[in-house]
């Protein structure tokens, strides 16, 4: 069903389109090396990108159609994908997922109730 | 000789403990009469001594002192600069536990190996961090084991539990959240989930922030001007948390020397309103740890608290609500971790533990029943698989004479690429004129310190390469800095 071809992350990026600011390629290495400097694959992340003029809803994803127990999955889900950012070696990552994490846990007071 | 010793390395606080030759073990105090010892590093300007503990952290210039450096264990560009010389945090650490090592050998007798407890999200840097900083203390690692898992075996010891355990820990710096199951003298982890930078000290922070406002209003000034007035004011709201969990309100009265004082009248109402977000963050990764699990509230037969910030009411109702049941104390939930280490010293070999994060590579997936192709973190070993253990996953080259593979090894769960860490790459040269699509094996091994070695193996060739992951930062010492720094901090006046 599915096959798997190895990439890696220099690899990938060399072959996407250039942008006007691209990221930073990771160093090749000889070696195994540590990469604390990542760079930023060009995901979808719909939830991702948490800007000022967004309400926590929406940095969620969180539509006003959702029923309790799809924004109690939408948000169980994002809460294990930036818990662990919170732990990124990279710093920009880590910071994006504390403002994810706290526009989470404001929807899930606001929606499920406070504890 | 001490044989079974155990040591919590806290963000805050730190423990030694050994076991008796009763098979109980005890708490062994330091030189000054403490049974913990405060995670606190100062350097003096005038003489060549490094304090550390209740000395360090109580007086001094605040520049010259280090508090929290755990915290940074898992930064590979994190250094200390004082008198113009870098330390690492494993570095800062290796004072720590040469205080611990020194005070404590005048009790036990001599500690050459031991248990040191780490936080259940620690990643590998940081594993690698705890180790090198007990090598550079002269002391070998035994086995690293996570803080609640430490903690568990010591409650199953004293309490002589049977079943599955929720045990969490909310200490000074992090949140872990453990679930295990107990059987006999048998110890199985189920999952282990941590929060980082959700601790008592997160706690501290946000009451001196509602200092700071109440002293704003009333003196028109800021309540600190520098890192030494910061410290004291933050000493203080500490203070005024531990007897919110004891008292209902409390009344302070604090200033500095430019702007006077000012009185502060804090209730318990306010500081749990203050912490509510943080503890609707702890209780999203108990939901965590209980789907990682597969496992539902009315499955966990016990729920036991551990660390320092377990003692806050508006924790222990929380669980409480959330199980439907009361959790109970780890005995001494600031010593049980480093008590549990002592004993996990002699029963590990009876404590099965897991795989702490996914361990994999970035592949191109293509899903034949959908025709999608997508860059994906595909995983090798998942999280939560017993250890030791080792995987193998297969994969195929993406181009024709393709002459070095190159495979990134990722941590992380998320199949999207962009939120997990790459932590390494291997590279292997494979023969020339090769088309597009020849099988590499990919294994990943996981060892009982939660050590990672990877090995790449070109199949059609049979070459192969494999190592063990080593990082590279201002932060982390090579393997001849190890010795060099070792070596002097042997000769070092550690008080």
């Amino acid at each position: 069903m599915f096959k798997r071809v190895i990439q890696s992350l220099s690899k990938s990026l060399s072959r996407q389109p250039a942008t006007p600011t691209p990221p930073k390629p990771a160093p090749a290495a000889k070696t195994v090396e540590a990469a604390p400097a990542k760079p930023q694959p060009q995901a979808a992340a719909p939830a991702a990108k948490a800007t000022k003029s967004q309400t926590p809803e929406e940095i969620c994803g969180i539509t006003p159609k959702m029923s309790k127990e799809q924004i109690r999955d939408e948000l169980k889900i994002l809460y294990r994908r930036f818990n662990r950012a919170a732990s990124s070696l990279d710093a920009k990552t880590r910071a994006e997922a504390e403002l994810m994490l706290d526009a989470i846990v404001t929807v899930r007071e606001k929606h499920l109730g406070s504890i | 000789m001490a044989e079974y010793v155990g040591i919590d390395l806290g963000t805050t606080l730190s423990g030694l403990a050994h076991l008796k030759p009763d098979g109980n073990p005890e708490i062994v105090p330091n030189a000054d009469g403490e049974r913990l010892t405060p995670s606190v590093v100062y350097f003096d300007a005038h003489e060549d001594v490094k304090l550390v503990g209740s000395a360090a952290r109580d007086g001094g210039d605040p520049e010259r002192t280090i508090f929290q450096i755990k915290r940074h264990m898992d930064d590979p560009e994190h250094v200390v600069k004082i008198d113009g010389k870098d330390w690492t945090p494993s570095e800062i650490s290796a004072l720590i536990l040469a205080k611990l090592r020194r005070d404590c050998s005048r009790i036990v007798g001599d500690i050459n190996e031991v248990v040191i407890t780490v936080p259940a999200n620690f990643n590998e840097l940081a594993r690698k961090c705890t180790i090198a900083a007990a090598e550079m203390a002269g002391m070998k690692v035994r086995r690293l084991v996570n803080e609640p898992t430490a903690a568990a075996v010591y409650y199953a010891h004293t309490q002589g539990v049977q079943g599955r355990v929720l045990v969490f820990d909310l200490g000074g710096g992090t949140l872990d959240v453990t679930i295990l199951e107990v059987a006999g003298d048998q110890i199985r982890i189920l999952t282990s989930e941590g929060a980082r930078h959700l601790g008592g000290s997160n706690f501290d922070e946000l009451l001196l922030d509602a200092y700071d406002d109440q002293y704003r209003k009333q003196v028109s000034a800021p309540l600190f001007n520098d890192e030494r007035q910061r410290r004291r004011s933050l000493q203080a709201a500490e203070d005024a948390k531990k007897m919110l969990s004891k008292l209902q309100r409390v009344s302070d009265t604090i200033g500095n020397d430019t702007s006077g004082l000012a009185r502060i009248d804090l209730s318990r109402d306010q500081f749990e309103s203050l912490i509510k977000k943080m503890i609707t963050r702890s209780l999203m990764l108990v939901e965590q740890a209980l789907d990682s699990a597969k496992l539902r509230q009315s499955d966990i037969d016990h729920v036991v608290l551990v660390g320092g910030s377990t003692r806050i009411p508006k924790v222990k109702t929380m669980l409480e609500k959330f199980f439907g049941k009361q959790p109970k104390s780890c005995g001494n939930v600031d010593e049980c971790v480093a008590l549990g280490a002592a004993l996990f010293a002699k029963k590990s070999a009876r404590i099965q533990e897991v795989c702490n994060a996914s361990y994999g590579t970035l592949a191109m997936v293509y899903n034949a029943a959908t025709k999608e192709e997508k860059l994906m973190n595909s995983i090798v070993i998942p999280k939560n698989t017993p250890i030791p253990t080792s995987r193998t996953q297969l994969y195929q080259t993406s181009e024709d004479n393709e002459r070095v593979i190159e495979v990134d090894i990722t941590q992380g769960e998320d199949t999207d690429p962009k939120y997990v860490d790459v932590i390494g790459r291997i590279t292997l040269e494979v023969p020339p004129n090769r088309p597009k699509g020849c099988e590499v094996a990919v294994t990943f091994s996981y060892d009982e310190n939660q050590r990672v070695r990877a090995l790449v193996v070109d199949k059609q060739s049979g070459r192969s390469r494999e190592v063990a992951l080593s990082y590279k930062g201002a932060g982390v010492l090579s393997d001849e800095e190890l010795r060099r720094r070792s070596s002097h901090l042997k000769a070092m006046r550690i008080e």
